[in-house]
């Protein structure tokens, strides 16, 4: 990263310690991090749009015949995660609330998994918990190759729950599998570039579920819900 | 637009991912239980209505780089304080707290191999004090109050707020400058309430609480970024008690 970091600001490099001229490095990386992202989140939205819209029906079928959604994700993926979860029960607004659970969310839970078990199973054990078949298994990694996510996935797709991945580089493990019903792979090397496209797609995903699940509830007779 | 129009399957494969079909998973698998509506016709164009969404973020995510000057001088202040002992601290509501964390996560533990380790803790993890605060002195309090025991006058205060003012966050925000902390304020809108609350305030420049968030993501990491690029040069920072 130091030699990335070079090429980026090289006058920070020349050892002059000159503020002036780092600032105005500094303003020139956030004016390219803001054109990498749009670029970025311009592409995904071509290649993907129509997968995200056929993720969000199915998203929205599973809420209105009574499905949950449980999201997880390490590290910063797991904020994502809880972002994920009360977007969707508690959206503000006029968007229905629906219900949703971040599995990362329960430290009570998690360092007891992690410690008795190991860190592998710490969101696997809780959908097998709670997961039922008709729910919704949404995890989010920049790597695809989270242990845990994997592991995660298998059990939920088991279950019957409907599976929705995350990814950035090029999907790696998770790309891999067949327990993924729609992955949604980010093609950038940063972390940080990966981890904001991803909150556009989840964002873009909630958006056209909760407008979707609200209008296949206005179709089902009450007592059938 | 009526989504119902978009009822249609489109499958997309492409390299390194895989699109295996939702109907085949299970007996009750999204296409069993989505019954299209009655009157619903093929798409023309399958992805218009997310792309149109997605195209929602282009213009606030051009306006990022034209607060450069802000994002600048905000690093450098926060990369003297780091300097001289400080620590970040974060906080925000609702979505926003998991944003708190994420920044808390982003300086504790980077995701570049080789990055020193910065001391910052989000003031939203702790539920038992929290809502223990909230119940009794009510919500505006729960950061100010933990502000008060817990910062320090070197530290760094960052309120992230993306949706309509916070009184929580601007609350926090006004206790941290009385106690002489750093300010720096994450906001969306025209961010006039924080800009009074705040020394630093970065604006994501849109009306959609969601829009703003995106753009709060991207500045944070490239905060993170920024300050130690800044942090790396002390000779930028003036006397400094961590080395």
């Amino acid at each position: 990263m130091s030699d990335a970091l070079e090429s980026l600001y090289p006058f920070l490099y020349s050892g002059t310690g000159d503020l002036t001229a780092v600032l105005g490095q500094v303003r020139a990386s956030t004016v390219a991090k803001a054109a990498e992202i749009g670029e970025l989140r311009r592409a995904v939205g071509a290649r993907d749009g129509a997968r995200i819209e056929e993720c969000a029906r199915a998203m929205a079928a599973r809420f209105a015949a009574g499905g949950r959604l449980f999201a997880f994700g390490n590290g910063g993926s797991a904020t994502d995660a809880a972002q994920l979860a009360t977007l969707f029960l508690d959206p503000g607004g006029s968007a229905p609330p629906l219900p949703a659970f971040g599995l990362a969310n329960d430290t009570s839970v998690i360092t007891a998994l992690a410690n008795d078990v190991g860190p592998g199973v710490i969101f696997a054990r809780q959908l097998a918990a709670f997961g039922r078949r008709g729910d919704i298994a949404a995890g989010l990694s920049t790597s695809g190759n989270s242990e845990n996510l994997l592991r995660a996935f298998d059990e939920a797709s088991r279950r019957g729950m409907l599976t929705i991945g995350l990814a950035g580089y090029d999907g790696g493990k998770m790309a891999e599998l067949d327990s993924i019903d729609y992955l949604f792979v980010v093609p950038s090397s940063s972390v940080h570039r990966v981890q904001e496209a991803q909150t556009t797609i989840y964002q873009v995903l909630w958006e056209l579920t909760t407008e979707l699940t609200a209008e296949e509830m206005s179709h089902v007779p009450r007592h059938t819900r | 637009m009526s989504l119902r129009l978009l009822d249609c399957y489109t499958h997309v494969s492409y390299g390194g991912c895989h699109d295996r079909s939702p109907g085949t998973n299970a007996p009750d698998g999204p296409r069993a239980v989505s019954q299209p509506a009655p009157g619903n016709r093929a798409q023309a164009d399958p992805g218009a209505a997310a792309r149109r969404r997605f195209g929602l973020r282009d213009e606030p995510a051009d306006a990022l780089g034209r607060q450069a000057d802000a994002v600048a001088a905000a690093c450098h202040a926060m990369a003297v304080r780091f300097h001289q002992g400080g620590r970040l601290v974060v906080f925000g509501t609702g979505g926003a707290s998991a944003d708190a964390q994420h920044v808390a996560v982003e300086f504790v533990h980077p995701v570049i191999v080789g990055k020193r380790a910065l001391p910052a803790f989000a003031l939203t993890a702790d539920v038992a004090t929290v809502t223990g605060i909230a119940e009794r002195d009510g919500i505006a309090a729960i950061f100010a109050h933990q502000l008060r025991y817990l910062a320090n006058p070197a530290d760094i205060a960052l309120g992230i707020s993306a949706g309509a003012e916070s009184p929580s966050v601007l609350a926090g925000l006004e206790t941290a400058r009385e106690l002489g902390l750093l300010t720096v304020a994450l906001v969306g809108g025209d961010g006039s309430a924080a800009s009074k609350a705040a020394e630093h305030v970065l604006v994501a420049h849109s009306d959609d609480p969601r829009v703003v968030k995106e753009m709060h993501v991207t500045l944070y990491h490239v905060l993170w970024e920024l300050v130690h690029v800044f942090f790396e040069q002390p000779g930028v920072l003036g006397p400094g008690v961590v080395t």
